[in-house]
């Protein structure tokens, strides 16, 4: 039995845009982070890291612990090969997991969310209720992560207010 | 009452009570508003668009032109709801529509006396001229006589959702042909949606008295529907799919509660789906068609199939003694449902020559049977009797309330129509066909003309097996469960055809077959043509009952066959859809997301009205209960950023990183001045050209490091100019080597300006040097704020010694509080964007009326920017003939004469003593407002020939809001030409 219906803020990552100098290609970033970035709508993941295909050769990359300054770090150890945009503040995380939550993001989203089309580790940059944002599945149970410009976060709240009755309001992401 | 004893798939144990029309009245769970009315004896439900004739229920489903009526009262009812697919739920209230002052009495139904008025295409005749007449006259009468079911104008209280599905295989319509496909295609393992309008599954099998595999068929449908459920098939009761779009995807609405007294909180009333379908099966059956005879729209004539749906399914009888008139053979399954449910037979009248096999089971039930006999007038506003033309030529008059008519079975093929194949004629079964379906659609059983219960069970299984081999999936093959047997022959439309009195062919809309003729013998002969001309099939019904009957009058009156005069063309929706279910979330407040700074709840705290830019919520200005005026407010935040310090959220500008070891060449390319020669640590004024060498955006751009640069766009623009850079590193310049991405939302930045604006600064950072040595004009740095980056820029918009400081967006909030706090022993004050325009406009910056598509840099007084030593976007055209005229309307400054006059955006320049046209039009104020600084009024204008004409004099031109004015044109730099406040 799945877990009830749950949104949350994710407050404590911290993000970054990476994308590829020109003629680098995925596999050189790898070897630098550690990590090998995929090449498409798919995430990568370790311990620490999350990469999320946003676009060729572009990458969102989420740190689990959202300490300061881990962007320029992140910059520092691709310097060279590619370039790095703090994203920290710009994206809220949403975590919308339990019971129905791909139903939920269904509701908002005109892409196939069904587990046999967007699996474990599947990607996507869609719109929902007009808001651009980036979604991904971290697991079965199910759980999906996403991110969407700070600037929407009531509007959001508000879509999804009006499409889950009786889910208790998100706790509310800092703005 | 008619309720027969026993029978019926209605739950006796659950009384409803409803009302119509605020009579008291009752039903059972399980009935439709219709067969409720017709249990109490009710058969007068509406009246006629046009004249007014009283009407009573013509069918049992959607198709329904007739027993149109309102549903629930005050803000939440809901008109033309058919009564025929309305769900009876406990405490119903309906209203009939379309009379007064009542239903038994319409005053209206006078427009019948004056019939021969109401011919076709009677508005194009009797409103013509004189045309000023139609806004006083015409409109709003015939507004008020033909209008179909009110509006409550208020507020729709529901709240409507919105959903996406994807499957294998979309089953339209859950009949025999539906379920057939529907538990084929599951059980090979497809993924399945099946949507039907009705709430329960299972279509005519619940309708009319079969077997399938030895059980009652209503049985077997349950069974199916139940394992559909254990297969994981998602079935959608009382969802209409309403149109076919592109790329597969379907349109279906879902009425979620309407059929419930009492909905759960936060339940929606309607669901919008959007289903995209790789392969759909349309078995969305097939519908009766009415035959034509004088009086056949008398309440009492009802449908053959109709009757038996209400006799069969519902347990109502329509009447107490019948007459059936038919031309096939499902007409007398009808008769023997009426035998069967003891509602007297008086006879049976078929068109045509040869009795189907049933009729010796009616003629030994001692009912009369009358072979190519033809029904020919109905006597009574209500139906008492028939008269019928026997074979023989001679007439007979049959006493009877209840006329059950049957003309044949049309595929109801709208949805196959959607993307453009048109229908066409069989003669196998007189109607009309889809030949070219839309892309990954089959239509199957009486969609498709087989119109037998075995045919349409195997057509669903088969299509099933084809897709689900075509899609890979090679599952079982699954037969097709034995059913009774059911002869389904008919007769062309029109065997039957009487032209006498009133025959209606479009019940709705009141065509009648010499409405038709007249069409074609004013020319209209097209259907097309004739659809416009007379309303026919232009109802909310969309002519589902009276298309092709009204196509076969046509074909007649001008000598050519139906298939020569051909089908109209269906387009979505196949049936009527609530605006609010396409608004759904999105409407009222709602109606477009809102952005919102991180300082915005600070705002909200200090009393901000916002502004609308783009998304983006602004703060237009902060009144304070002092202030008299918004004017006021707006002078008193000028005056204190001049004199003092006031601070302005300038978050929502357009912020893009630009990186990588070709940045500077790539804005060398996008802007007319150059940025590669840009020193770290310093920001430059920039401005970009489109294409064809118009003023597209500015900006400031600031160097963080050698290959990172930080641009800066207009507010309105941000996403076009982060396009734009994409577009041009992307695909004009894919050899460049250089990023680029949106950290808009990343920096939450403010301005802090004014000649005290460097003291709050220190104030609130003391370790910072602020200097103008450290940090000069066009300067920026960075620094930590609690232990992150923060960037102070040294820029100015207003004119004045200012500051840029950003923050990341989460600590914008706590930043703004900060400098409030620290600022307050300077008196500093917030300011909206209404005191920042004022302020550019005093300081002859151009903003978006200036920057308005049709401007150069030339017009702009930036001419000399553009560098003559590099190429970068629209410098060919801009050098245009057209764009270098120097009789170019160009950026000036005006005064108006007069200290009290008000200059305002929009007027036009004109000479002194020209008279004011557009021949003699000189230009026209982009920018106005009150300059506090200088006490009066300014603007900014476009002025052929402008720079040069400084110190002259000129007619302000206003012909909507006010009198001629004179100003002075002058520099558009009113306060501090020489800049010098912004150095300190």
């Amino acid at each position: 039995m799945a877990e009830p219906l749950q949104i949350t803020a994710r407050g404590k990552v911290a993000l970054a845009t990476v994308m590829a100098r020109k003629g680098v290609d995925a596999a050189a970033i790898g070897a630098s982070l550690g990590l090998t970035p995929p090449t498409g709508p798919l995430t990568a993941q370790d311990e620490t890291m999350t990469l999320i295909g946003v676009g060729p050769g572009a990458w969102l990359a989420i740190s689990e612990y959202g300490q300061a300054g881990w962007a320029a770090m992140l910059g520092g150890k691709l310097a060279g090969i590619a370039s790095v945009s703090d994203q920290t503040s710009g994206y809220i995380v949403l975590r919308v997991s339990g019971e129905g939550a791909g139903d939920l993001l269904q509701k908002g989203a005109f892409i196939d969310l069904d587990r046999t089309a967007f699996g474990v580790g599947a990607a996507a940059t869609t719109v929902i209720a007009h808001i651009g944002v980036i979604l991904w599945k971290v697991d079965d149970a199910p759980t999906f992560d996403v991110a969407l410009f700070r600037s929407f976060a009531d509007s959001f709240r508000d879509w999804i207010a009006a499409s889950a009755p009786g889910l208790a309001a998100p706790s509310s992401p800092v703005r | 009452m008619s309720r027969l004893a026993s029978g019926g798939l209605i739950d006796r144990t659950r009384p409803l009570s409803f009302t119509f029309d605020g009579r008291a009245l009752s039903g059972f769970a399980g009935d439709t508003l219709a067969s409720a009315l017709i249990a109490n004896d009710v058969r007068l439900v509406g009246r006629s668009f046009k004249y007014h004739r009283p009407r009573g229920i013509l069918t049992a489903g959607s198709e329904e032109p007739n027993a149109l009526v309102a549903i629930g009262a005050g803000a939440a009812a809901d008109p033309n709801s058919r009564a025929t697919t309305t769900t009876l739920y406990e405490g119903l209230q309906a209203t009939s529509q379309n009379r007064w002052p009542s239903l038994g009495l319409d005053l209206m139904a006078v427009n019948q006396l004056a019939a021969p008025l109401f011919v076709a295409g009677f508005y194009y005749k009797t409103f013509m001229w004189p045309t000023k007449l139609w806004e006083a006259l015409y409109e709003p009468l015939i507004r008020r006589a033909a209008g179909l079911g009110r509006l409550s104008m208020e507020p729709d209280p529901d709240q409507y959702d919105r959903n996406h599905a994807f499957c294998d295989l979309l089953v339209i319509g859950a009949g025999a042909a539906g379920l057939s496909a529907a538990l084929a295609a599951a059980r090979a393992g497809l993924r399945v949606i099946v949507a039907d309008e009705d709430g329960r599954l299972g279509g005519r099998l619940l309708a009319e008295r079969h077997e399938v595999d030895g059980r009652p068929a209503a049985d077997w449908a349950h069974e199916v529907v139940d394992e559909l459920a254990s297969l994981g098939v998602r079935s959608l009761a009382r969802t209409t799919v309403f149109g076919v779009y592109d790329d597969r995807e379907y349109g279906a609405i879902e009425r979620v509660t309407d059929h419930l007294s009492a909905p759960a909180p936060g339940q929606p009333r309607q669901r919008l789906w959007k289903i995209v379908a790789r392969r759909a099966v349309l078995a969305s059956g097939a519908i009766e068609r009415p035959l034509v005879f004088g009086g056949n729209d008398r309440p009492g004539v009802m449908m053959a199939a109709a009757v038996s749906t209400y006799l069969n399914r519902f347990a109502a009888a329509p009447g107490r003694r019948a007459v059936v008139f038919t031309t096939t053979d499902s007409g007398w399954a009808t008769a023997e449902d009426l035998l069967a449910s003891g509602v007297g037979l008086a006879a049976v009248v078929d068109a045509r020559d040869v009795a189907p096999v049933a009729a010796e089971r009616v003629r030994a039930a001692g009912v009369e049977i009358l072979l190519g006999a033809s029904v020919t007038a109905v006597h009574g506003r209500e139906v008492r009797a028939v008269d019928v033309r026997t074979g023989d030529g001679g007439s007979r008059r049959i006493a009877c309330d209840l006329l059950a008519m049957s003309g044949g079975w049309n595929p109801a093929i709208g949805l196959g129509g959607n993307l453009g194949g048109r229908p066409v004629w069989s003669d196998a079964i007189h109607s009309f066909q889809i030949e070219t379906p839309p892309p990954g659609m089959t239509p199957v059983g009486a969609a498709i003309g087989h119109f037998s219960l075995a045919e349409a069970l195997r057509d669903g299984a088969l299509a099933a097996a084809v897709i689900a081999s075509d899609l890979g999936v090679t599952g079982p093959i699954a037969q097709p469960p034995r059913s009774s047997d059911d002869p389904s022959g008919a007769s062309p439309p029109g065997q039957a055809r009487m032209k006498k009195s009133k025959a209606f062919v479009d019940f709705q809309h009141d065509v009648t077959v010499a409405d038709i003729e007249l069409a074609a013998r004013e020319g209209f002969v097209s259907v097309e043509h004739l659809k416009r001309y007379t309303t026919l099939g232009m109802g909310t019904d969309q002519g589902k009952t009276s298309q092709l009957n009204g196509h076969a009058v046509l074909a007649d009156a001008t000598g050519r066959s139906i298939a020569e005069v051909g089908a109209i063309l269906s387009r979505p929706p196949y049936l009527p859809v609530a605006i609010a279910a396409f608004a759904g979330h999105h409407r009222g407040r709602h109606f477009r997301p809102e952005r919102r700074t991180a300082g915005h709840d600070w705002a909200v705290e200090r009393g901000a009205s916002f502004v609308d830019a783009g998304l983006w919520k602004r703060a237009q200005w902060f009144a304070r209960p002092e202030d008299g005026d918004w004017l006021d407010t707006v002078n008193r935040e000028v005056n204190t950023t001049r004199g003092g310090v006031g601070i302005c959220d300038v978050s929502t500008l357009g912020k893009i990183d630009v990186l990588g070891p070709d940045a500077g060449r790539l804005l060398d390319r996008l802007y007319i001045n150059t940025f590669s020669t840009l020193p770290v640590g310093k920001a430059r004024y920039g401005l970009m050209l489109r294409e064809d060498g118009f003023a597209m955006d500015d900006g400031t751009t600031t160097r963080f490091a050698e290959h990172r640069f930080f641009v800066t766009t207009t507010t309105d623009n941000a996403a076009t100019i982060m396009q734009h850079i994409d577009y041009a590193r992307q695909v004009l310049w894919p050899d460049l080597d250089v990023q680029a991405t949106s950290v808009t939302e990343q920096w939450s930045t403010y301005s802090i300006a004014g000649p005290r604006s460097r003291a709050l600064l220190q104030r609130a950072f003391p370790d910072i040097d602020l200097s103008d040595e450290a940090i000069p004009f066009m300067a920026a740095t960075e620094f930590r704020w609690q232990g992150e980056t923060a960037r102070l820029f040294r820029l100015s918009f207003s004119g004045e010694m200012a500051f840029e400081l950003s923050v990341p967006a989460a600590l914008g909030d706590g930043l703004i509080r900060m400098l409030f706090n620290m600022g307050r022993i300077f008196d500093v004050a917030p300011y909206g964007t209404e005191a920042l325009g004022v302020m550019r406009i005093e300081k002859g910056h151009p903003a978006g009326n200036e920057l308005d598509g049709r401007t150069t840099a030339g017009d702009l007084g930036m001419g000399r920017m553009m560098s003559r030593k590099k190429d970068f976007i629209g410098r060919a055209l801009a050098e245009r003939p057209g764009l270098v005229d120097p009789d170019r309307p160009r950026l000036v400054g005006l005064k108006p004469l007069s200290g009290e006059v008000r200059l305002r955006g929009g007027a036009h320049l004109v000479g002194l003593s020209d008279r004011p046209t557009i021949e003699n039009d000189q230009g026209y104020i982009t920018s106005a407002a009150w300059s506090p600084t200088l006490g009066h009024s300014i603007a900014l204008a476009l002025l052929r020939r402008g720079p040069e004409r400084h110190g002259e004099r000129i007619c302000v031109h206003d012909p909507v809001r006010g009198a001629d004015v004179e100003a002075e044109v002058c520099s558009a730099v009113f306060v501090d030409p020489e800049g010098v406040r912004v150095r300190g």
